[in-house]
């Protein structure tokens, strides 16, 4: 269904020096860097299937999405996507495909809802009936109906993102492609779009790329995901592989009565740790402690905490996913040995 | 056929538009007809004091003056949109829309659009066309008022072409509103026969910015029977090459566009 290969986007990015002195210098000697944005990427996505595709910011996630998409062309490798190259035959290509940027909107700010959904029809050219049929479907799923006649600058983030959603499956897309579609969102309205996502996935058989910060998305989502960062591949596999592997790591932030508390931990003793499963981080009486959770219990680690040494405030964070990248890209090494 | 479909479509939403900001629309087009006004205005108080103008009388003027108004009036009507790409649709990324949606982005990006506002301009223009046609006794054949139609219109494309060309800038330097902006003032030369400027604005207007092709040489044509393959068949062939060169540079820019960090 998708082919990427090699795919590789380059920018040709100003230096500027700072300040007003600078800004004039740049005008009469232009001095220019290439930033490699995306950096040799190659995955195959199947039909049906949904792909989460994850980094941290300024991985290069959108400008790949963007390439995917056909927004923009890459510097070089290929694309195959329905058996079409999105650059070169656009105009066919964005037929079969939906996009939602979760930061703007594609409807008409002015439009009631319902109308930007007939100047949608009139564009992809879908016939009456299909039309019917499928905001039929999408209310259902997208509960739409509460909100379709008003304004879209009256709408709430939350409906906005339901109605961008529509407007993206209007035409019976086979990928589509969602670019933090759950951005800005509540916990509640953030379940309603997944389970949405889920619905359309398995009704209509649709590819989904989809990028996202947010480990709950994947969860619910993805089975496979995609991770990338400086624009190169780091991972490519199944989350629960990724969550088995990296995602064992917690962090415990400490606020220790005084500083020299510190030097009574002894990780190594206590829960017969190597060196990759811990890290400490000091900064003035602040300890920032990540362990791996499969060696030691959250439980077991903070008992030990509180008998060790004295605890003024102690907090338990979820491993995030910038911390697994962060991982994976240490132990680069390692990921190879798994293939 | 699609096309004419999308268009109806875009101006009947407009339509809905206008009737919910009624005020402001009231005001755009008040603002522009105050304006033309103004200049008419200034214009009288000139032939207040001189009987001519490099030799042409007041209504002469006055007839090339809202003449020029009507390729002007409906390009503006027509193609604002192309402002908002030079100002920010590129700048903040926001073209992206127009490139995942299955019809041509500049098509998408025109009939977007439409600045009702320029009506203002437009029906002075027509005003002052007809006011001064009776004055100075001009008679309308069919053949003439066709060639009115076809130089209007292609006036109007040489217009949108410079805005095309002007907004791809964009692509490369992210924003060229200013860029379109002093080219597009520049058009006020062409308001008054071009034979009251230097050679050296006159060459301009008529061959490097051609806007003199958009009023003073159709006008002269009605006016005083210049050699219509010139003054009419000029205005055709340069808005052709216009265009065709503008979206030569619009569909460059289009592969240049780097989109916007989001």
């Amino acid at each position: 269904m998708i082919e990427v290969k090699d795919l590789k986007k380059e920018f040709k990015k100003t230096i500027k020096s700072p300040g007003l002195k600078g800004s004039i210098q740049s005008l009469f000697h232009k001095k220019t860097e290439i930033v490699k944005a995306v950096d040799g990427l190659t995955f195959n996505v199947g039909e049906g299937e949904i792909l989460g595709f994850i980094g941290p910011n300024g991985a290069g996630k959108s400008t790949a999405i963007k390439m995917l998409t056909g927004i923009l062309t890459p510097t070089s490798g290929t694309l195959n996507i329905n058996g079409q190259i999105p650059y070169k035959n656009r105009k066919k290509y964005v037929k079969e495909i939906g996009v939602v940027f979760g930061q703007r909107t594609q409807l008409w700010w002015d439009l009631p809802l319902t109308e930007t959904y007939s100047v949608l029809k009139e564009i992809y050219m879908i016939d009456d009936n299909k039309f019917k049929e499928r905001m039929e479907f999408l209310n259902d799923v997208l509960e739409l109906e509460d909100f379709i006649k008003s304004p879209v600058r009256t709408l709430s983030l939350g409906q906005r993102m339901r109605a961008d959603i529509a407007a993206s499956m209007l035409h019976s897309p086979k990928v589509l492609f969602l670019d933090e579609p759950t951005i800005g969102l509540d916990v509640v309205v953030k379940d309603n779009i997944r389970k949405a996502i889920n619905q359309i996935n398995k009704q209509d058989k649709t590819t989904i790329i989809l990028t996202t910060h947010d480990l709950n998305d994947i969860e619910m989502l993805c089975e496979r995901i995609v991770m990338i960062d400086k624009g190169k591949m780091v991972y490519d596999g199944s989350l629960s592989k990724m969550k088995d592997t990296y995602g064992k790591m917690r962090e415990v932030d400490i606020s220790l009565n005084d500083k020299g508390e510190a030097d009574k931990f002894d990780l190594e003793a206590a829960f017969k740790f190597e060196e990759d499963d811990y890290d400490i981080e000091l900064k003035g009486n602040k300890m920032i402690l990540k362990f791996n959770s499969a060696k030691a219990s959250i439980p077991d680690m903070l008992d030990y905490i509180l008998k060790t040494a004295g605890v003024r405030d102690i907090a338990v964070k979820d491993a995030d996913i910038e911390e697994i990248i962060r991982r994976i890209y240490r132990s680069e090494v390692n990921l190879d040995e798994q293939h | 056929m699609r096309f004419l479909r999308l268009y109806k479509t875009f101006v009947k939403q407009h339509l809905k538009n206008l009737m919910e900001y009624r005020v402001d629309f009231l005001t755009g087009a008040m603002s522009f007809m105050i304006n033309q006004v103004t200049n008419i205005l200034f214009i009288s108080i000139i032939f207040g004091q001189i009987p001519e103008l490099a030799g042409w009388s007041y209504y002469e003027i006055i007839f090339i003056y809202g003449f020029s108004l009507l390729p002007k009036g409906l390009d503006h009507f027509t193609s604002d949109n192309l402002w908002k790409v030079a100002y920010f649709i590129v700048r903040k990324g926001d073209f992206d829309k127009y490139l995942t949606r299955p019809i041509n982005p500049l098509v998408h990006v025109i009939i977007e659009n439409f600045q009702f506002d320029a009506l203002g301009e437009f029906v002075t223009g027509v005003v002052l066309f007809t006011y001064s046609s009776i004055k100075l006794g001009i008679y309308f054949t069919p053949l003439k008022i066709l060639l009115l139609i076809i130089a209007v219109v292609f006036g109007m494309f040489i217009f949108t072409s410079i805005k095309i060309a002007c907004a791809a800038i964009a692509f490369w330097v992210k924003r060229s509103g200013s860029i379109l902006q002093v080219l597009y003032m520049s058009s006020d030369f062409a308001r008054y026969p071009a034979t009251i400027y230097s050679k050296g604005v006159r060459f301009v207007i008529s061959y490097v910015i051609p806007f003199a092709f958009t009023s003073y040489y159709p006008a002269s044509y009605f006016l005083r029977g210049g050699n219509p393959l010139y003054c009419i068949g000029g205005t055709v062939v340069i808005s052709g090459v216009f265009m065709l060169v503008s979206i030569l540079i619009w569909n460059r820019g289009i592969i240049a566009y780097e989109s916007a960090g989001s």
